[in-house]
């Protein structure tokens, strides 16, 4: 580390109990504004765990230092210095790995509580999840108020309406051989499923805002509980002979146990696949377009003409990929769905 | 030499892309063929194009996550230690 731009001095203990600091070495050049902007980035912070460690440094800001890029070092308890490139501040983590995509995924407890061992905090994710909820709830009850709406449909009023008809012809296409009055009693369920994976992943697509699809439990858990639910209405409706549905016909007897026993587990892998189909599509393109805005970013930030104007590339592809990103978030729920039409029929109809 | 590890793993995760671009181009080639057959189902096509590709973007999807996984999970012996000074 070069010794010769000191901007600032001394290592005091901080008076102030519960505010944490975090000691900077900077360079010359950088502007006050920038330093305040990292006091409320340190507020940020401080919910999470690694302010534990940072609680011996503090800021002093002295004079003014340039921003250059970010070396992160970490090894001296006592005796740190951090350069930072003060512009990407917000991406940056006091840990001491580099920081990765995956932190916007992050979950933090807002309300903290705890039963003993249990944890029952509620988190980021359960706020985005009751938003995503009271979402879906405002738009059906302005829609529907006054007992039910125009006869000639205005904008709002077509979306609940498309998507109703969306779901109805799915389910009654997929799941044949059921009179009418049978198979409408799978629509509630199956459309309270596509609405809320809609408004989901829909809702993660809104900048700094956090997707709740993205994290495995979400997508396994509601998977495995469809799954189950499957099962116990295929065993319901055909009895015992439900496990005629893991021996396809025409099959040589001496094959039939192994045939069995590898039916057995792909039609166990559904339940898996379901829901990591949709938690790998959902995170891998949140960490994507995190990864190329964070070159953007870095490119806007140097300041040389030829990254300025060479900056177009990145920021045309994350530009894209939002495109991209918004068509997969209505595709997953989709797939979703139609994949549990399809098992649904595999269940009912042995087929 | 973690560090050095962890970028190969990363980049031999991505080739699983291959797969998942001859998939695609499979299901995509097969809407095409039956669309230009019959031409009137060309709406019920699409969407079995559709959900084809959904399908099989979901396994390209696997790639970049193993990726991702495999360097920001492991961490080496120096910086477990760092992180749990406090």
């Amino acid at each position: 580390m070069p010794n010769n731009s000191h901007a600032f001095l001394g290592r005091t203990k901080p008076t102030i109990s519960d505010k944490s600091f975090l000691i900077f070495r900077a360079r010359s050049g950088t502007t006050r504004k920038n330093l305040i902007f990292m006091k409320e980035y340190i507020f940020f912070i401080k919910h999470t765990p690694v302010m534990r460690v940072v609680k011996d440094y503090y800021v002093t800001i002295e004079r003014t230092v340039t921003d250059n890029a970010i070396i992160f070092d970490y090894h001296h308890y006592h005796n740190n210095y951090y350069y930072y490139n003060l512009s990407a501040f917000a991406e940056m983590q006091t840990r001491t790995q580099a920081p990765s995509p995956l932190e916007q995924f992050s979950i933090l407890p807002l309300i903290p509580m705890n039963i003993g061992n249990l944890y029952f905090s509620f988190t980021n994710s359960s706020l985005f999840m009751l938003l995503t909820l009271s979402l879906v709830l405002l738009l059906i009850h302005f829609v529907t108020k006054k007992g039910g709406g125009n006869l000639v449909p205005n904008a709002w009023q077509s979306l609940v309406e498309l998507i109703y008809d969306f779901v109805l012809n799915l389910v009654n296409e997929q799941i044949g051989g059921l009179s009418g009055n049978v198979k409408q009693k799978f629509f509630p369920c199956i459309l309270v499923t596509f609405t809320f994976l809609l408004f989901c992943n829909l809702q993660g697509m809104i900048p700094y805002s956090f997707t709740v699809t993205s994290h495995f439990l979400i997508t396994l858990g509601l998977s495995f509980s469809i799954f189950i639910g499957i099962t116990i209405v295929g065993f319901q409706r055909n009895g015992l002979h439900f496990l005629s549905f893991l021996l396809p016909a025409g099959v040589p007897l001496p094959l039939a146990p192994f045939l069995v026993l590898l039916e057995l587990i792909s039609y166990c892998f559904r339940a898996l696949s379901l829901g990591i189909r949709l938690f790998a599509n959902m995170m891998a393109g949140h960490s994507l377009v995190k990864i190329l805005s964070g070159f953007a970013w870095t490119m806007l930030c140097m300041n040389d003409l030829l990254y300025f104007i060479g900056d177009l590339g990145p920021l045309f592809i994350v530009l894209a990929l939002t495109g991209l990103e918004l068509g997969v978030a209505i595709l997953q729920a989709y797939v979703f769905t139609i994949l549990i039409c399809i098992y649904l029929n595999d269940a009912i109809n042995l087929h | 030499m973690l560090e050095g590890a962890k970028l190969i793993g990363a980049g031999a995760a991505t080739i699983a892309s291959a797969g998942a671009a001859i998939g695609i181009g499979n299901v995509l080639s097969s809407s095409i063929h039956s669309v230009a057959r019959n031409p009137s189902l060309a709406k019920q096509s699409f969407g079995y194009a559709i959900l084809g590709f959904a399908l099989t973007e979901a396994i390209a999807s696997f790639a970049p996550m193993m990726a991702f996984l495999i360097s920001s999970v492991f961490r080496s012996k120096n910086q477990r230690k760092k992180v749990e000074v406090s």
